[in-house]
């Protein structure tokens, strides 16, 4: 190998197979245990979803595209309890999908380091309805 | 005053007499804090830097109207900053190509209030 091929590996962004599945979405499983109000949910909702824009690219790149492309679907959920929202967070982790979790700084409404809000996916729609299918819309 | 309270912050205005559920809200919410966010960092780099350094601020509030919005994000552009109208695609509680949220900046304390410092919370 030449050193100018040697260095374009070293370099040059990873390849990765472009998206195949069908429809792709996101879902956010709000806290509703922390009785926050309308505007301050969304503004979560919204530090989830820049969060998933951002860092989804490194691990999952395909996914991330797709969704882009398919007008970035989104569906807000509502979980009783932090303990119930931890478990499909680790159920999601375990196969493999991209998780966000956010966590308040605190300066208003809610104690500082609350969990939110948190994001599973971009990942294909029947994978993660087999997973959030069960809870309500908010 | 922190150094919090001079952070540049997102605006986030939603249209009251759209008269969506807190999730509609909230996902309509995202779109416009990902569009907005995405242009900032092309446009912008350093002060999107800033922004997410500084705790990525978002507020959001209600205008009451359209002709609100639309007149909101005239300021909001005359003023340079970043401005993203999100229109849904009508898949559910409203017909396809209503307007929903203007997401404006991230921009500084000083820039923001001039424009939007009268708007209600959410």
């Amino acid at each position: 190998m030449g050193i100018r091929s040697f260095l374009h590996r070293l370099t040059a962004p990873k390849t990765y197979h472009p998206y195949s599945g069908g429809d792709v979405k996101t879902v956010f499983l709000v806290n509703h245990s922390l009785k926050m109000g309308k505007g301050k949910i969304a503004a979560q909702v919204g530090h989830a979803s820049v969060g998933v824009v951002l860092n989804a690219g490194q691990t999952h790149p395909a996914e991330l595209e797709a969704w882009l492309a398919q007008g970035q679907k989104k569906v807000c959920l509502k979980c009783d309890t932090l303990e119930q929202m931890e478990l499909y967070v680790g159920q999601a982790n375990s196969k493999g999908i991209h998780t966000h979790v956010v966590k308040d700084a605190g300066h208003t409404q809610i104690p500082r380091g609350s969990t939110t809000v948190a994001a599973i996916g971009p990942c294909a729609g029947d994978v993660l309805d087999t997973i959030t299918g069960e809870l309500k819309l908010l | 005053m922190s150094i919090l309270d001079d952070a540049p912050y997102m605006m986030l205005i939603v249209r009251r007499d759209a008269k969506m559920s807190a999730g509609k809200i909230s996902v309509q919410c995202a779109h416009a804090a990902v569009e907005c966010a995405l242009a900032c960092k092309k446009t912008s780099p350093r002060l999107f830097e800033r922004w997410r350094n500084q705790g990525a601020k978002k507020i959001c509030v209600f205008a009451e109207d359209l002709k609100e919005l639309m007149g909101l994000q005239d300021e909001a552009n005359h003023a340079h900053l970043t401005t993203h109208v999100v229109k849904d695609a009508g898949k559910t509680e409203l017909a396809p190509g209503t307007v929903t949220v203007l997401g404006i900046g991230p921009a500084t304390y000083q820039t923001m209030t001039r424009i939007t410092s009268h708007l209600p919370l959410v």
